[in-house]
């Protein structure tokens, strides 16, 4: 390919029969990823907010009569004497779901820092195999993880064996709890947080680190004012990949909370399943992904900002 | 070599799947039909058979729903089938001219949830309650307040099911309430039930109930008189509570999904599950009571060795509530663990 032709193909004035060979071609290479957009989300996508806006069939399904049932009962619902009141339990519901979310990227970054720090100051080959034990979990099912840590704290599990030969109690249980949801959500989410973080502060200039040291920066004001911000963009992605995630869990909260208290998730669950009110869960999906496209734009907002500054 | 071999048995891979008949899909409770019943269908009719399994009659009615399962047979209960009949989903098959039709005991046929018996082949029956482990809790089960209202060592260690289908039945026998009760104020005494056992429940769910029971993680669990009998059998120390408020009643029934792509290997092993030797078998295998002609001499799980199975309480059957009742039942759940 000429340079002239490259230019006219990206810039698309010349209309020479070369060039639109090559303007057809671009199409057809970039055809699957248009279709793989339009078949695997933008078509759900389109489909589940239909559904929202659908009335509900008596026994689940839908039909079209389009109206906003579905979103009005997020709010408001029928009490039990039979008037609409304001219901604030689902409102409840996605509160605690950010809560828990919000716990687990936070625990997270918490130990991932430090473990993607002391990774990162390893020689070359014991950082490789240090990476890699990172992502060995991800080999095995997330089921099966999460059924490790049932057998760990359950009755007569790991945790509470141990715990009897100290001379504490023998038959505690640590199952069915919000500590044990969240102990298997930041098990599982873990991973995600330590490499996006490992691969910013691999990155990170150590010669930058001396500089602050030799201004008279000490340790609490090296981390605040120079790693951290460097570091930030790994920080954000691996808060991201960590909370949105979490917002949809489902297995944690059903397997290790005792499903005794509702997220998000096991709403919309509910919802399509003994609920029958498929435009009701749907709705509540589309809430969830407006309330994660808000998080994600806020997120980039301020990282926007924060190259302005710089 | 190694290639060699790897390539031969890769074609006489293709080679068999392409040699069988045909294939036939099904979705049945988890591990509710005799694996040796299916190899034995397979090797006859040459049928790949695959079976897929779900925990709760939700799960199936939302799959189906949902469309183009896939599916050739399912087994829902009397009041999904009910539903599923209503709203179109199963496929008349003419089963009441079948000969599986005539194995049918007399006064299982022509039920209310399918009264021309075209849709349906019932499969197995029996009751929901809750089950004790006998090594934890050695107190008296002959009523549902000990498992709704709960003293003492069954505080904490009671588990529900994660579906209110049939718990809420039992909740509704405890309190004396119609099933499919539209009457708000009576489904408020469930809810106010439900919410003051909250505190002594360990944990929501359908899956894992033999082992979680077993282990005394829990004491009590709401489960099914088959599944406690098989654990029993097993050697488990468990009990179904024969309470004198009743039992829930259920079952399940082999059914034709709507556009199922083998609908012929259906019927065929509808009709193969429903010979009185197979239907005795299947019954031995899955340890509920079968409405099919059994051959009693061989049947396994007889009166005195299997109690569970011939309960002498009331047996109330859950009904297929209308959408008002339904809602209310669905109220009662999202408020009791929102």
């Amino acid at each position: 390919m000429t340079e002239s032709a490259l230019h006219a193909a990206a810039g698309g004035t010349d209309r020479s029969p070369r060039v639109r060979f090559w303007r057809d071609l671009s199409f057809w290479g970039l055809l699957p990823s248009w279709l793989l957009m339009g078949l695997a989300l933008i078509l759900p996508i389109a489909i589940i907010a239909a559904v929202s806006l659908a009335t509900r069939g008596a026994h689940g399904g839908f039909t079209w009569d389009f109206n906003l049932a579905g979103y009005r009962q997020i709010l408001f619902n029928e009490g039990w004497t039979g008037e609409l009141e304001f219901t604030p339990q689902y409102l409840l519901i996605v509160a605690r779901t950010f809560a828990l979310a919000g716990a687990t990227t936070l625990i997270c970054l918490v130990f991932a820092v430090p473990v993607a720090y002391f990774i990162s100051r390893q020689p070359p080959g014991r950082k490789a195999a240090l990476v890699y034990l990172v992502t060995l979990p991800f080999w095995v099912s997330m089921i099966l993880r999460v059924y490790a840590w049932m057998i760990i704290l359950g009755k007569d599990g790991t945790l509470p064996r141990f715990l009897e030969t100290l001379g504490l109690p023998a038959g505690m249980s640590f199952m069915f709890n919000d500590g044990a949801t969240l102990t298997a959500m930041v098990y599982t989410a873990m991973p995600l947080m330590v490499l996006p973080v490992f691969a910013s502060i691999e990155k990170l200039d150590g010669t930058l680190i001396e500089a602050s040291h030799d201004l008279y920066g000490n340790r609490w004001v090296t981390l605040r004012r120079v790693i951290l911000p460097l570091t930030a963009p790994g920080l954000v992605a691996g808060a991201i990949l960590v909370f949105v995630p979490a917002l949809g869990a489902v297995l944690e909260p059903s397997l290790m909370g005792g499903g005794k208290q509702m997220m998000m998730g096991t709403l919309i669950q509910l919802q399509f399943g003994g609920g029958r009110n498929w435009p009701f869960g749907a709705a509540i999906a589309m809430t969830l992904m407006a309330l994660v496209l808000v998080f994600l734009l806020v997120m980039a907002l301020r990282a926007a900002r924060r190259e302005d500054v710089r | 070599m190694k290639r060699y071999l790897a390539a031969t048995a890769l074609a006489l891979c293709l080679a068999t799947a392409a040699r069988a008949e045909g294939e036939l899909n099904i979705y049945a409770w988890a591990e509710s039909i005799s694996p040796a019943l299916i190899e034995k269908f397979s090797k006859e009719n040459d049928v790949k058979v695959n079976v897929d399994s779900f925990t709760s009659n939700e799960d199936l009615l939302t799959k189906l729903q949902a469309g183009s399962s896939g599916y050739d047979i399912a087994t829902p209960s009397q009041h999904f089938l009910r539903v599923m009949i209503d709203e179109g989903l199963i496929e008349n098959f003419g089963a009441s001219k079948l000969q599986a039709y005539q194995n049918i005991e007399e006064r299982w046929r022509n039920q209310w949830w399918d009264e021309t018996q075209d849709f349906s082949i019932p499969l197995a029956y029996g009751t929901a309650g809750f089950v004790v482990n006998t090594a934890e809790y050695k107190g008296p089960t002959d009523s549902f307040k000990y498992f709704f209202e709960p003293e003492g060592e069954l505080k904490g260690k009671i588990a529900m099911l994660s579906y209110p289908d049939e718990v809420i039945g039992a909740a509704q026998l405890y309190l004396g309430v119609p099933f499919c009760s539209e009457d708000q104020a009576e489904m408020k005494k469930v809810l106010d039930l439900l919410m003051a056992q909250k505190p002594s429940v360990a944990v929501y769910s359908s899956d894992n109930i033999a082992s979680r029971l077993a282990s005394g993680e829990v004491s009590a669990h709401f489960w099914w008189d088959g599944d406690s009998l098989k654990a029993r059998v097993a050697g488990s120390p468990v009990s179904l509570a024969m309470t004198k408020e009743g039992l829930v009643g259920w079952m399940d029934s082999l059914a034709i999904p709507k556009g199922a792509p083998n609908r012929d290997n259906a019927v065929k092993f509808i009709e193969f599950i429903s010979t009185v030797e197979n239907a005795t078998e299947q019954m031995n295998f899955y340890a509920h009571s079968s409405p099919m002609k059994v051959m009693q001499e061989k049947v396994v799980y007889t009166k005195d060795k299997a109690p569970e199975l011939y309960p002498d309480v009331p047996i109330t059957f859950s009904r297929t509530c209308s959408a008002a009742a339904q809602d209310l039942v669905t109220r009662v759940w999202t408020q009791l663990l929102q």
